[in-house]
């Protein structure tokens, strides 16, 4: 089609500068940003808190991270990175007005996150067979308190994930009425950031 | 007069529509590659204690990834790149700040 029909003078005069103009906006609720960075203060204290009782207890420290396994620290990774990539794609989706595709996607984000909670309880039961549980030592007690919290919030970010497919299914999200689609992605994508964070803090160094 | 009315309001809406579906295509785009770059980020971070035998460079290095990956979910997936610039910058002196903390606490 030709775009070229409409001066700017045009555009300006409904409001449109450029594209930018159109674009410049929080997505979601303001409500769950300031919720957001609530969580994302309180997962800051934790790992400082884990950096400076490894400082204080490095044997211990290296001990227990000796027991974990990083290939599933890296799997679980890799699974909240995808599942993150199919919510941010089903947003697209429910953008474009297609809220069938859209709770598809919500579908494969939630079976991808299926792989990390399945890959977390049997690290969990692995290490509960060795006789190690939260009051081993300081280590395994930072351990299961940091990733059983992350754990939870994954639970909740798939309840969220639910909530959403199934409006968007019902295409009850529209162009002036998708903030709360948004605002539950940007939620599960906060809790892939966090896990960006403490993967190489409990797995790496 | 309201013929071109109508003939503008029509164009227009074509435009919009055309703008935003040019927007999806690209915003698919940049997931995709973004999802790439993060999957990439990843198991560099995991591997390069193999490849890296000096303790601060090896933490440096991996807080260094988990920036680069902290600002590609926040700019492609949050879509925070087109937001208000205060509530990027909060989000990504998180990133940036929180890394360079940890970093402090086991290398000083």
């Amino acid at each position: 089609m030709n775009h070229s029909i409409h001066s700017e003078a045009e555009l300006t005069l409904i409001g449109i500068t450029n594209e930018k103009t159109l674009e410049k906006r929080l997505p979601g609720d303001l409500a769950m940003w300031f919720f957001i960075l609530a969580e994302l203060t309180v997962f800051a204290i934790l790992f400082i808190g884990f950096a400076v009782s490894e400082q204080l207890n490095s044997a211990i420290f290296i001990e227990g991270k000796a027991k974990l396994h990083q290939m599933l620290g890296l799997i679980n990774t890799l699974t909240l990175i995808t599942s993150s990539f199919f919510v941010a794609l089903a947003l697209n989706a429910m953008h474009a007005g297609d809220g069938k595709k859209s709770a598809k996607l919500l579908v494969v984000a939630k079976l991808v996150a299926c792989v990390y909670i399945a890959v977390k309880v049997w690290e969990y039961m692995s290490l509960f067979e060795q006789n190690i549980d939260i009051e081993t030592n300081t280590f395994f007690t930072l351990y299961f308190m940091i990733t059983f919290f992350h754990l939870m919030h994954i639970l909740l970010g798939m309840v969220i994930l639910t909530f959403i497919a199934v409006k968007a299914n019902k295409n009850e999200y529209n162009a002036s009425n998708i903030t709360g689609f948004e605002a539950g992605a940007s939620y599960w994508h906060m809790v892939d950031m966090l896990w960006i964070i403490l993967f190489p803090l409990i797995y790496v160094i | 007069m309201a013929y071109g009315r109508y003939a503008l309001d029509y164009s227009l809406s074509t435009y919009l529509c055309d703008l935003t579906f040019m927007q999806i295509i690209n915003s698919n785009k940049k997931n995709t590659l973004s999802w790439l770059w993060l999957m990439v980020l990843t198991v560099i971070s995991t591997f390069i204690g193999l490849v890296i035998n000096n303790k601060a460079l090896f933490i440096a290095s991996v807080l260094f990834i988990v920036f680069l990956k902290g600002q590609q979910i926040i700019d492609i997936f949050m879509e925070l790149a087109q937001a208000p610039k205060f509530w990027r910058r909060l989000l990504l002196g998180y990133v940036t700040l929180l890394p360079l903390v940890i970093g402090f606490i086991y290398i000083l």
